[in-house]
């Protein structure tokens, strides 16, 4: 219906043409003169020409015509729905780590279900629900459906999980809860204006903001130093605005290296330090005393050996294979390297295997390595290649480094690097550092690592030579070689990563991930023979695959999401517990037509102009008009 | 359209015993300015008078140097043209009321005059101003001399049309621009604008010792009011202005007493300068007004 429909925009025309044929026929006649001057003494009218005099019977009859058009055509208003015949609800649960803080025995997502299960008993029959989640990304845990229960299951099923809920995750799931005609938004926080968007304009927005106290300390970050040289360190927060005790424990391979009671000041932020390590391996920091959020009182870290072990460096330039080496001495003093020239290396020649194979714009296929990392790769790559994908151009072209998000490090925003060669990464490639080229917008890789099953294999797309990485004004170039070179140096059966973040385990076939939580999934492999997972839980994942075990461990850690002091929810108030007080405050509104309304207009308009014509034919004598 | 009539034989045989009012020069002399001078250039030798370093050597007489061995320079009497030049006013106003068609009766006068101008021999022209696109301009017919060549001026005469609003100010400077010489320029126009603007045209055209000669047009409904009786809308066809007006007896009054009044002040000035005045109200007036009111008033005889 509308004013689309032709018929009915024919109507609105046709009615539009009778108004203006009576304003013309009641307009007064224009006749042009040679000049206004020449009556300049002519009297004028005592009144000003009136286009629309009064005419009641024409303006009732055009009324009456008007609302008819319009009742066809379909005027429509926001009235209140009424209550309980086929309202839809979108249930939008915040599954950020908030909620699962802990106040007085209960978490805020328990306090949301135990809300969200109000709200649908007190539904009335025929309503619909659908429950959608957000953390990282928005999520539908279940569709819109009048079963209950299956609303009831959703809800009871969802877990917090151990990552930050993202602004622009709310947004997502706001918006795919606009279908409905009210939203209930179950969060610990309050939700930033920008993050609804105009949801608030068109869908009625519910606030259920659970409280918990702010009784958390968290585990900033751990680092484990140097073994045997240089003490480790752990960053502590008290979130609280009280004073608070906290015992806190660091273990290396489930032996303890700390282990005190911390006293912390209202939101203070405490290092801790700890060591030296006299071993390497898995370093796992505990805060043992609870507190609201368990996710961010375990940390884990990685503490390279040192052991000794064998790597081989590859450059046509002397000088980049000094500095190289140099490089891989400071990462691993223990390290034994051998230097070459490729033009004078024989695959044949080399010994045992090397731990780690560096090239320098070259690329030598054979060489036995565990892990190998390219550097200034040749464009030119033999097709005996291990390198399946990747593609280097030959052009040099200066890029400027950009950080990445998510990723373990970052780079500062203004280093430039002169040569560097566009490369094309292959799908089990992830980019770490990224640039771009100046005048352009377009982000080019600049180092990514893949694992695969038959080795790691780290690219790095820029040229180290003319002593870039002595170069105290690109120290980022330094930073991200040697990062670079501890994942490639890593252990491969150990991988410590950022909840949220996805992670590459390479198998054979398919694999069983045991997530910390106990629960076991079978995954399967791509075409890469990877399995990816993303650790949304901290602590430890295991993906097992035929003989071989691979530990993730995943550190939950966000300022923002750890921090619980109250925060007000400014922009929205609370809503009513249940759907009878809010029928009674404030109905949700819909579009409805106002055909009878019209309708009704048009009756009195013409009974009113009856009344008129009946008046004039009693006062002329006539029988009739 | 009534500009056609000037161009009837019947009209034109009317018009042939008439001649413009005008006064001539006789003779070159230097340092005269009178109207027709034309700077010594001519046909008719007049005098000898001695060679004096600087004068032009296509009039030293080489028969008396040959003869009597003295330079001697021949002087001519000047042609004794003069230039009409027929201002018409072309503005938005000359063509309401429609009924009256003024700016017709205009090219018609302006043609008529034109004609007898023509009966001397001199040059005379038609010019036209109107407002075209928001600026003046000026259109004028070649200058035609001969009565044979009469005819030449309909083609111009009937592509005039009317447009914009009165600017004789502008329009005098523009002819004014074409650096003639003094001629006569008989303005043709309805006046219906600012008197500061006809005032200063009319008196710049004395300057330029032009001999101006003023013919108002109006017509005939406007001159006397005589609309028909009701309550109307009026719009200046100049500048768009609408007016609400009740026209009746009293308002036809009011016109004409307007109209007196605008040309009274018309008049007022062309006596007190010196400019030959005439009005012609209404188109029908044509004929009588070209035989007996211009000889009357001295703008032909």
């Amino acid at each position: 219906m509308g004013f689309l429909n032709p018929i009915n925009l024919l109507w609105a025309a046709a009615l539009v043409i009778l108004a203006l044929i009576y304003l013309r026929s009641r307009s007064r006649p224009t006749i042009s003169v040679s000049s206004l001057m020449l009556f300049d003494e002519a009297a004028a009218p005592v009144t000003r020409v009136r286009h629309v005099r009064i005419d009641p019977l024409f303006w009732l009859e055009l009324a009456a015509l008007t609302a008819l058009v319009l009742a066809v055509g379909g005027l429509y208003a926001m009235v209140p729905a009424r209550a309980g015949r086929g309202r839809s609800h979108a249930l939008v649960f915040d599954l950020g780590a908030g909620m699962g803080a802990r106040s007085d025995g209960r978490s805020g997502l328990e306090e949301a279900r135990k809300r969200a299960l109000g709200l649908v008993d007190a539904a009335p029959a025929g309503d619909e629900f659908s429950v959608i989640t957000y953390a990282l990304e928005a999520q539908v845990a279940l569709p819109q459906t009048q079963n209950l229960d299956a609303v009831r299951g959703a809800i009871h099923a969802l877990q917090p999980l151990a990552v930050a809920a993202h602004p622009s995750a709310l947004s997502a799931a706001i918006m795919r809860g606009r279908g409905s005609s009210e939203i209930e938004l179950f969060t610990d926080r309050a939700p930033p204006a920008r993050a609804l968007g105009d949801a608030k304009g068109t869908t009625p927005l519910h606030l259920h903001q659970t409280e918990h106290g702010d009784d958390n300390v968290a585990i900033v970050s751990l680092d484990p130093g140097a073994v045997g040289s240089s003490r480790g360190r752990a960053v502590l927060r008290n979130f609280s605005n009280k004073p608070r005790l906290a015992e806190f424990q660091v273990k290396a391979e489930d032996r303890e290296v700390f282990h005190n009671t911390l006293m912390f000041a209202p939101r203070e932020q405490m290092v801790v330090p700890f060591g030296p390590l006299t071993t390497g391996g898995l370093i796992s920091a505990h805060i043992l005393t609870p507190d609201a959020i368990e996710a961010d009182n375990q940390h884990w870290v990685y503490a390279p050996a040192n052991q000794a072990g064998h790597a081989l460096v590859l450059s046509p330039d002397s000088a980049v294979r000094d500095d190289l080496a140099r490089v891989l001495l400071a990462i691993n003093p223990n390290l034994q390297i051998e230097t070459a020239d490729p033009a004078q290396f024989s695959t044949q020649k080399a010994g045992r295997p090397f731990d780690l194979a560096v090239m320098h714009d070259c690329y030598l296929p054979g060489i036995s390595t565990a892990s190998m990392l390219l550097i200034f790769p040749p464009p030119v790559v033999p097709p005996a290649a291990r390198i399946p994908g990747l593609v280097v151009s030959a052009k040099n072209l200066p890029v400027i480094l950009k950080p990445v998000h998510d990723m373990p490090f970052s780079v500062g925003q203004s280093t430039i690097l002169p040569a560097v060669r566009g490369m094309t990464l292959p799908d089990w490639m992830d980019p770490l550092v990224e640039g771009t080229t100046p005048g352009e917008s377009d982000l080019v890789p600049v180092a990514a690592i893949g694992r695969i099953p038959s080795g790691r294999i780290g690219v790095i797309a820029f040229d180290v030579r003319n002593r870039l990485l002595l170069d105290a004004d690109r120290l980022d170039a330094l930073v991200v070689v040697i990062n670079l070179i501890k994942q490639l140096t890593a252990p491969a059966d150990i991988q410590v990563v950022p909840t949220g973040a996805y992670v590459d385990v390479p198998v054979a076939g398919s694999a069983i991930v045991t997530a910390p939580d106990g629960s076991r999934s079978q995954a399967e492999a791509d075409k890469w023979s990877r399995v990816r997972i993303r650790p949304l839980q901290s602590g430890h994942y295991a993906i097992e695959s035929g003989t071989r075990i691979v530990e993730v461990y995943a550190n939950y850690f966000d300022a923002s999401e750890s921090d619980l002091a109250p925060t007000r929810a400014a922009t929205l108030s609370p809503a009513p517990a249940s759907f009878a007080e809010r029928s009674s405050s404030r109905a949700p509104r819909q579009v409805q037509p106002l055909l009878v309304v019209l309708a009704g207009l048009a009756m009195i308009a013409f009974a009113v102009e009856s009344v008129v014509l009946i008046r004039h034919s009693a006062l002329w004598g006539t029988g009739h008009v | 359209m009534l500009e056609a009539r000037a161009f009837e034989p019947e009209f034109l045989k009317k018009l042939d015993r008439l001649v413009l009012g005008i006064k001539r020069a006789r003779t070159v002399r230097s340092g005269q300015r009178t109207l027709g001078r034309m700077q010594g250039l001519g046909i008719e030798p007049e005098n000898f008078r001695e060679y004096n370093e600087g004068d032009d050597l296509r009039f030293l007489d080489w028969n008396t140097y040959a003869r009597l061995d003295q330079l001697s320079i021949r002087t001519f009497r000047a042609e004794r043209q003069v230039e009409f030049t027929m201002l018409v006013d072309a503005s938005a106003s000359m063509a309401f009321p429609e009924s009256d068609d003024k700016l017709g009766l205009a090219l018609a006068l302006a043609a008529s005059l034109a004609y007898v101008g023509m009966s001397d021999n001199d040059a005379v022209r038609i010019a036209a101003f109107a407002m075209r696109r928001g600026n003046m301009q000026l259109d004028s017919s070649p200058f035609h001399r001969r009565r044979e060549s009469y005819l030449d001026f309909r083609p111009f005469v009937s592509a005039i049309r009317t447009g914009g609003e009165t600017r004789l100010g502008a329009a005098v400077d523009s002819l004014l621009h074409q650096r003639r010489p003094a001629g006569i320029v008989i303005v043709i126009s309805d006046f219906l604008v600012s008197r500061t603007d006809y005032e200063d045209a009319l008196a710049r055209l004395l300057a330029a010792r032009h001999q101006v000669k003023v013919i108002q047009v109006l017509g005939q409904i406007e001159s006397t009011g005589s609309y028909p009786p009701g309550l109307y809308r009026v719009r200046d066809a100049e500048t768009g202005e609408v007016r609400e007006t009740v026209f009746g007896p009293e308002a036809a009054a009011a016109c004409r007493r307007k109209v007196d009044t605008l040309a009274q002040a018309v008049r007022g000035f062309c006596t007190q300068r010196g400019i030959a005045y005439t009005q012609a109200f209404g188109a029908h007036n044509l004929e009588s007004f070209m035989e007996r009111e211009l000889p009357a008033l001295g703008v032909v005889r």
